[in-house]
């Protein structure tokens, strides 16, 4: 019942784009230039670049086990309770991402569009949809996200076009004054939030994609073209606004379109580029959701994992509006615990998958000439 | 209180909706799992908008487990 679905590698790409952009096209601008100053689109540039080394190590693990999904990988080289244990591990941290996205969409409208309105009705309204999305089933919002990406790229278009303008290049100048050392560690956030997150996509991967040799492309290049996107977000921020105003900012690519005025005529017209962000923040908010439930009902072997949809929205709504209390724990969080987290269950456990599958295979060939 | 009863209709929704195809099916586990699912999910939100007591944080508990890590990665980054 749960296995049948199966998206086409185009519909993959488009979930990995909308992915890794998620919520890198908010928060990562300013915490590039927090550290790397004028050369955070270098930063930028060069953590694309480590991501994709990431991601191949994510196909490479697919590869193995083309039919399984990352819970059962786990669980088939760890043994049944050690890795029911790791699994359940990953589950939760996805499902609190979940709840953390939640609270990312209901901070975002509360701050800069519906102050009045209470941030629970927010979250319960976005969770709602999430709900929906996974219970119609992951070909439902694969092809929800065909059609949707047209949109974010229309509208990107739009937003690189206007800006243009406004660009000033002595805001970047001079040019890698920080130095390597700087710009490697500050890359280093960027690549934790966009691609060593999508380890959460190998749940999809190997056993939801028809074509197995095209989806293992489609992973590279969609990291890629969400990487370029990134890229010119930061170049355009840091170029409009300055390295000091990008850091200072919670949202400053939101900044960023209220700059555009063409003739004085097209200005403010910021509420539209918003659904940039509520497109991409909806695909991976659904795709982490989707990841907790199916997850959950792999390691309690359920038939069917569209009963917990609903209970778990539940909960998610209720762990948004508490797991951060305010803006300043949530920024501390992101830079200490939130690293942690995102490269334990998305580099080290797949590094110790890697490590246990060597010596499996090697006590199998003993084994056997013996 | 009327916050209490909110949340108790919706709970009722939700049973309405999920429970009859599961009875029909004869998904015995499914139902358990539901049901704990539920039930967490409702004391939960009671909890907090009903008695308006605070939940403690899950994200306090994970920083406390995983301070090692966070030292060993902010060296690494200094």
């Amino acid at each position: 019942m749960m296995q049948d679905v199966k998206i086409n590698p185009y519909q993959f790409l488009v979930l990995v784009i909308l992915f890794t952009i998620g919520t890198s096209i908010l928060t990562v601008p300013s915490a590039l230039a927090t550290d790397a100053k004028q050369d955070a689109w270098i930063a930028a540039i060069i953590g694309t670049g480590i991501g994709l080394l990431v991601v191949w190590l994510f196909i490479t693990i697919a590869q193995w086990f083309p039919h399984l999904t990352y819970v059962q990988i786990i669980e088939k080289l760890f043994g049944r309770w050690i890795g029911k244990a790791f699994s359940a591990f990953f589950v939760f941290i996805a499902l609190l991402y979940a709840s953390e996205l939640l609270y990312y969409f209901g901070l975002f409208l509360n701050i800069h569009m519906l102050p009045n309105t209470p941030m629970v009705v927010l979250n319960i309204l976005m969770a709602g949809i999430v709900v929906m999305g996974v219970r119609l089933g992951l070909e439902t919002f694969a092809r929800t996200a065909e059609i949707l990406i047209v949109v974010f790229f229309v509208f990107f278009f739009i937003l690189v076009v206007c800006i243009s303008p406004e660009m000033k290049l002595e805001n970047i100048q001079p040019v890698y004054e920080t130095g390597t050392k700087k710009i490697i560690q500050s890359s280093i956030f960027y690549v934790i939030v966009s691609s060593v997150n999508a380890v959460v996509l190998l749940m999809i991967f190997p056993s939801f994609v028809n074509k197995m040799k095209q989806g293992k492309k489609t992973f590279l290049i969609g990291n890629l073209i969400g990487g370029i996107v990134i890229i010119v977000i930061t170049f355009l921020c840091v170029t409009v606004l300055g390295f000091e105003k990008t850091a200072g900012e919670i949202y400053p690519s939101y900044e960023l379109t209220k700059k555009i005025n063409i003739g004085n005529f097209i200005q403010r017209i910021e509420g539209l580029m918003a659904s940039l962000w509520i497109i991409t923040l909806y695909f991976k908010t659904t795709l982490y959701f989707y990841v907790s439930v199916l997850g959950m009902a792999q390691i309690l072997n359920l038939k069917d994992y569209r009963p917990l949809t609903l209970p778990l929205g539940m909960i998610a709504v209720v762990l948004s509006l508490v797991i951060y209390p305010n803006i300043i724990y949530q920024k501390h969080f992101d830079d200490t615990t939130g690293n942690s987290l995102t490269l334990s269950i998305g580099f080290l456990l797949p590094l110790l998958l890697v490590v246990v599958y060597a010596i499996r295979k090697r006590m199998k060939k003993n084994k056997i000439e013996i | 209180m009327i916050k209490t009863i909110g949340i108790i209709l919706i709970a009722a929704v939700i049973l309405w909706i999920e429970v009859p195809p599961l009875l029909e099916k004869k998904y015995k586990k499914e139902l358990l799992v539901f049901s704990i699912l539920l039930a967490i999910g409702v004391g939960l939100s009671i909890t907090l908008f009903g008695f308006e007591k605070p939940i403690p944080n899950p994200f306090d508990l994970l920083t406390f487990i995983f301070k090692p890590l966070n030292d060993f990665i902010s060296h690494f980054l200094k």
